[in-house]
């Protein structure tokens, strides 16, 4: 499969390849991708070591609260800051995906920096090969506690993790047995943390005393490992757990399992079969090497097809950073992050603390009557301020058209410079009547500069209360 | 001469407590004539709930506590993002706010008497104060972190002298974090982001150096502050290594610490009040690093709880005591020099 979107400008499509691989992209970085082949910009983000690592040091040097991260507060404003600050959209936007599908939650654990660790391993190995992910997820201190694989005993299995993994993690349901699920958990047996005791007790209480919280470490415990002969999807043997692994990553139910989820978080809420066949087919070709079938959404022709772009409708971290990346409000530490991340859990997505193992229910159920008018007011407030850096930029680029500007140049540059490239003859209306109240803006008189720029922000606020901003 | 002391661990002062007794993200400490500690706290994140978290303790190296005053706001005498405190000698306290770019002055009970600073890149404004410092005439140096440069300013708040520019050339800085004085005058700045130490005289003119390319066997990442002793020695809190380091003026290392913190009074009280989780600690292993292939320091004082994680401020008492303010674990290591051949 190729791209071949016929009814798509180039700008469109890399301002709808960086709504899906990232958060959103400003008008000045699209103009330095303009010149570089689609497939080329698609290498690039798949790639994400090859870019500069965000400056944690000056984070945490004036966020002293996200140094030691223990308030959960304090982790949501990390993962929001670098979600609108990084060269590495992919590499954030994958670990939202897989922080969404391996679902943990502060609200269990009592302890943020243990699930932010997690997201790190998903930044690590979140475009390697599915088997070390799992390998590593199965070894994360948080899905050990979330999962209470600290309580999986050899002669006293705990199932949860081992449930889990093939029902919601690899396999789905149906495709097991149960005799399949208490030998995955046999097999895990042992897989637990450093003085699970102690950390439980701690995380019962929600202990910070008396010096704060401390990272879980993963153990692996032989003795209580249950090395006994263990029947898994039909194949008999001593399996420990990275034998399980190996065995369910080879599963032909795993790699559609991974494609219809890569594709409904990275394609369309709509699923489509034969994509999801095609990606499912990656994943088995390459031994489930997330990157190449990712190589393979962002090339395929559905990805860039007419009925994909902006039909997801983008999930509330993705509304609230990529509103603050345009308007540039959060490009150095400050105290307000971690009010974007407030907005966003207003929303209905409180990151690193999702509701279920299940995640979020995403697609439409992010928008409700309540959740839509905080969505409006959110992206309207930070999108308004007209001397954010980035709002200035936008209005710099209105002005550069000349000292009068109609109320069509208003709309279709204010579109533009937030690359809002594609919206529907009603909305571009509603936003030219709206326009057109009050007449022409004048950037060649000094006393109606002012002004003009305020009628700037005002038509920004307006676009992201469009349908189409909602989308993604 | 110090080089015939080694340090040992003393104690720790403090636990973590979001008001009262105890501190919450301490940033900084100053020591009254009374050898009474004034502890900042900054605690954070900026939400309504966690905004009295921000105070400054008053308590002594014995861990007595006597008291706090000061809370979380924009208001006068309220604190956002305190970042330093230093007493003068006409006893009045005297705290940085690098978020409101002000430095707010408070009477010794802690009523607030005055306030000075406002935004700005022009003489005697700030861009995010990051520390002050009383020098030997008793004016007080700041640390104008996204100035990049040392101003010095009389106690009201009148210019004396600035210095310093944006980059890594002798005299320029990179977003400067600590600054203090020793006996004779001179003025030593952590450079934060050039990974150096500079030293000036007490007019501002460049003396030397410590760097990379200026020390023997030490490489600073993101030194934090830093203090002189009395034979000239410096100790750096060295954030980025999660670690203090002793240098004489040659640059030669005399000591390195990286924590050795057991539970402070405080922290007993608790456990005694507790002792069903103190049980199970007590059988815990929690010295030993089970984590293999991960060797990013910080991960290694977020996994042990002894070590210093993130290590922002040093100050010398009168017997020659180090403590170091350690931010993340909320308490105050105490480290004491003791003869040795």
């Amino acid at each position: 499969m190729t791209v071949n979107a016929e009814n798509c400008t180039k700008k469109a499509l890399i301002a709808h390849l960086f709504r899906r691989a990232g958060f959103g992209i400003t008008f000045d970085e699209l103009a330095g991708y303009l010149p570089i082949d689609y497939a080329d910009i698609v290498e690039q983000l798949l790639y994400p070591e090859l870019q500069p690592e965000l400056d944690q040091d000056v984070v945490r040097r004036y966020n002293i609260d996200q140094n030691s991260l223990m308030l959960i507060e304090s982790s949501q404003a990390n993962w929001m800051y670098r979600i609108i600050n990084t060269k590495r959209p992919l590499e954030e936007k994958i670990a939202l995906f897989w922080h969404d599908l391996f679902a943990t939650a502060y609200s269990k654990l009592n302890h943020a920096k243990a699930v932010v660790n997690q997201t790190d391993t998903f930044r690590r190995c979140g475009l390697g090969n599915f088997r070390t992910l799992l390998l590593e997820l199965s070894r994360d201190p948080a899905m050990i506690f979330w999962l209470d694989n600290k309580d999986n005993h050899r002669g006293s299995p705990n199932e949860n993790y081992g449930r889990e993994l093939l029902e919601l993690f690899s396999m789905g349901i149906g495709n097991y047995s149960e005799d399949d699920v208490k030998a995955c958990a046999r097999a895990f047996s042992g897989w637990t943390i450093a003085n699970s005791v102690y950390m439980s007790e701690r995380a019962s209480r929600d202990s910070i005393w008396p010096h704060g919280r401390l990272d879980w470490q993963f153990v692996y415990v032989p003795e209580d490992h249950d090395d006994s002969d263990k029947t898994f999807l039909g194949q008999t043997g001593r399996f420990n757990g990275d034998d399980v692994i190996d065995i369910i990553v080879d599963n032909p139910a795993t790699s559609w399992f991974i494609a219809s989820k890569l594709y409904s978080f990275f394609v369309s809420d709509k699923p489509d079969e034969s994509v999801i066949q095609y990606l499912s087919q990656e994943f088995s070709k390459t031994g489930g090497d997330i990157r190449k079938v990712m190589r393979s959404l962002f090339l395929s022709e559905t990805f860039a097809s007419d009925k994909t772009r902006l039909a997801r409708v983008k999930s509330p971290a993705e509304l609230v950073a990529g509103t603050a990346k345009l308007a540039g409000s959060h490009s150095f530490p400050d105290w307000t992050t971690v009010n974007l991340a407030m907005d966003a859990n207003f929303m209905g997505q409180e990151i690193l603390n999702p509701p279920t193992v299940e995640g979020w229910h995403t697609g439409i159920e992010w928008i409700d009557t309540g959740n839509l008018v905080e969505r409006i007011n959110s992206t309207a407030l930070e999108i308004g301020d007209t001397q954010q850096p980035g709002v200035r930029s936008i209005i710099n680029k209105v002005r550069t058209h000349g000292g009068v500007c109609t109320a069509k140049d208003l709309v279709d540059l204010s579109l533009d410079a937030m690359c809002q490239f594609e919206v529907s003859a009603t909305t571009k209306e509603s936003l030219l009547k709206y326009a057109d109240m009050k007449g022409p803006l004048y950037f060649d008189k000094e006393d109606q500069i002012g002004c003009s720029e305020q009628r700037v922000g005002e038509m920004l606020q307006l676009i992201v209360a469009t349908r189409e901003y909602q989308l993604a | 001469m110090i080089s015939t002391y080694k340090f040992e661990y003393s104690h720790t002062v403090g636990f973590l407590a979001n008001q009262g007794r105890g501190f919450n993200n301490p940033v900084d400490l100053a020591f009254d004539e009374h050898g009474l500690m004034y502890v900042l706290n900054r605690a954070g994140p900026e939400v309504g709930i966690r905004l009295p978290y921000k105070r400054i303790t008053i308590c002594n190296a014995n861990e007595d506590y006597l008291g706090e005053f000061g809370t979380g706001g924009q208001g006068d005498g309220d604190l956002w993002w305190p970042s330093s405190i230093a007493i003068s000698k006409d006893h009045r306290i005297f705290v940085a706010d690098e978020a409101l770019n002000r430095v707010t002055v408070f009477d010794m009970k802690g009523q607030f008497l005055n306030k000075w600073g406002v935004k700005g890149g022009r003489e005697g404004e700030f861009n995010r104060i990051s520390y002050i410092a009383f020098d030997s005439e008793d004016n007080l140096l700041v640390s104008d972190s996204l100035n990049n440069r040392i101003q010095l300013f009389d106690k009201d708040g009148h210019v004396i002298n600035v210095w310093g520019i944006p980059g890594a050339e002798d005299g320029c800085f990179n977003m400067p974090w600590g600054v203090c004085v020793d006996k004779g005058g001179n003025i030593y700045v952590a450079d934060w982001r050039n990974d150096r130490i500079q030293k000036f005289d007490p007019s501002g003119q460049f003396i030397r150096k410590w760097d990379s390319d200026h020390l023997a066997t030490v490489k600073f990442n993101r030194p934090a502050s830093l203090a002189v002793d009395s034979e000239f020695n410096i100790y750096v809190a060295d954030w980025g290594n999660e670690r203090v380091i002793v240098i004489d003026q040659e640059g030669k290392l005399i000591t390195e610490l990286y924590g050795d913190s057991v539970p402070s009074k405080w922290a007993v009280d608790y456990f005694d009040a507790n002792p069903v989780e103190y049980q199970e600690r007590l059988k815990a292993d929690l010295n030993t690093d089970f984590t293999t292939g991960r060797t990013d320091l910080r991960d290694k004082s977020a996994r042990i709880e002894k070590f210093l994680w993130g290590p922002t401020a040093i100050k010398l008492d009168s017997e020659g005591r180090v403590f170091i303010v350690d931010s993340c674990r909320h308490r105050v290591q105490v480290y004491k020099p003791v003869p040795h051949n």
